[in-house]
């Protein structure tokens, strides 16, 4: 009987020691990096864009027109930009009346156009004038797929304008309001 | 000349539009970290967290909300696949207000469901943080999110470690036994 025993227990303590380091693979931890020394900033000079009245089927321009407002990277990773846009909400009652953001920057009835333009980059967009849509998809601000640009580095600065297409027709005597996103992720 | 005022006349009664608003910019300054999390070897089944800290460097307060954002796969990292569902995804406030110059946490919850065709993930997603502006120009940050889950090894291969474990124990104990019991024979 003290022979089972023995022989029981010796091949419970054989098993352990051969099981235990696979176990112990099995069994892995979770490693969350987090490299707390990257904080990711962009600021803008410019948020405000008063236009005023506008007449119908229209560009309108900021002034100056490519130089308007300035980003800054001032957090401490380079970072890659983008851009998004919206429709324009009737400022009284935004679920009543909107125009609508074209998705190529023209226009048509309560359809309006967005564009903008970095200070240097006189051949990108369709039409090959630096102007580029911008639309309710997000898209690249800068850098961009076929541009020689790389990544904003902390402390450089982005220089742009804005271009605004009034619809062909609209109601009158309605204050508007739109909104662009730029934003940016560590490249 | 006569009708010429009276064509001005008409298309400003027509025309009167205002955009964007004319509430005051506010400037909109502030940061995010970290700008990349990695979580690895994340277990199916188990949450896991972490903490974004906002900081706002501007002196009014500012409303932020924090959203998930599925890039491009042009926009991921290589190696990186869309991330299977951003309801995997909780924060513990999506709209919070920061007060002036200081500092938020938002604690960041991941699962991915217990079920082995998510196990060897490589995924990639953005957690977008916006300032809630009324301008015409707000800023959104994105921390990129990389998340890897455990390897597609998981239970198949604990049953059969455990089986293997029963199995060995059995076998050396049957052994053990013979071998005292032969040794306990009088020659």
């Amino acid at each position: 009987m003290k022979a089972v025993i023995s022989s029981i227990v010796v091949a419970i303590i054989l098993a352990l020691i051969f099981s235990l380091p696979v176990l112990a693979q099995e069994s892995g931890t979770i490693t969350i990096t987090m490299t707390g020394a990257n904080d990711i900033s962009i600021s803008l000079d410019k948020t405000a864009w008063p236009l005023g009245n506008v007449t119908l089927n229209t560009d309108y321009y900021t002034s100056p027109p490519i130089e308007w407002c300035t980003l800054t990277v001032e957090g401490n990773c380079n970072v890659n930009t983008f851009i998004v846009g919206e429709d324009a909400e009737w400022v009284d009652n935004p679920s009543d009346y909107k125009w609508t953001l074209s998705n190529t920057g023209g226009n048509g009835e309560h359809i309006y156009g967005l564009w903008f333009r970095i200070s240097g980059d006189t051949t990108r967009g369709p039409l090959s004038d630096g102007y580029v849509p911008i639309t309710k998809t997000q898209s690249e601000f800068w850098p961009y797929s076929g541009g020689s640009g790389s990544s904003l580095a902390p402390g450089d600065t982005k220089q742009f304008g804005l271009k605004l297409l009034t619809p062909t027709s609209f109601y009158g005597g309605r204050q508007m309001q739109a909104h662009i996103t730029i934003s940016a992720v560590i490249a | 000349m006569v009708g010429r005022i009276k064509l001005a006349g008409l298309i400003a009664a027509l025309l009167f539009i205002l955009l964007p608003s004319c509430t005051l910019a506010q400037d909109s300054r502030f940061s995010v970290s970290p700008a990349e999390v990695y979580i690895d070897n994340l277990p199916l089944g188990e949450a896991t967290e972490f903490e974004l800290t906002i900081q706002n460097k501007e002196e009014p307060a500012h409303n932020f909300t924090i959203a998930t954002f599925q890039p491009s796969k042009e926009e991921r990292w290589e190696g990186r696949a869309e991330f299977p569902d951003n309801s995997w995804i909780r924060f513990s406030c999506p709209e919070i207000e920061v007060a002036a110059k200081s500092e938020v946490n938002i604690t960041v919850t991941v699962t991915v469901p217990r079920e082995q065709k998510w196990a060897g993930g490589d995924w990639e997603i953005w957690l977008g943080v916006t300032d809630e502006s009324s301008d015409l120009l707000a800023v959104r940050l994105y921390v990129r999110l990389l998340v890897s889950t455990e390897p597609a090894v998981g239970t198949g291969t604990n049953a059969g470690l455990i089986a293997a474990i029963v199995l060995g124990i059995v076998l050396l104990g049957c052994g053990g036994y013979y071998y005292f019991r032969r040794k306990a024979k009088p020659q």
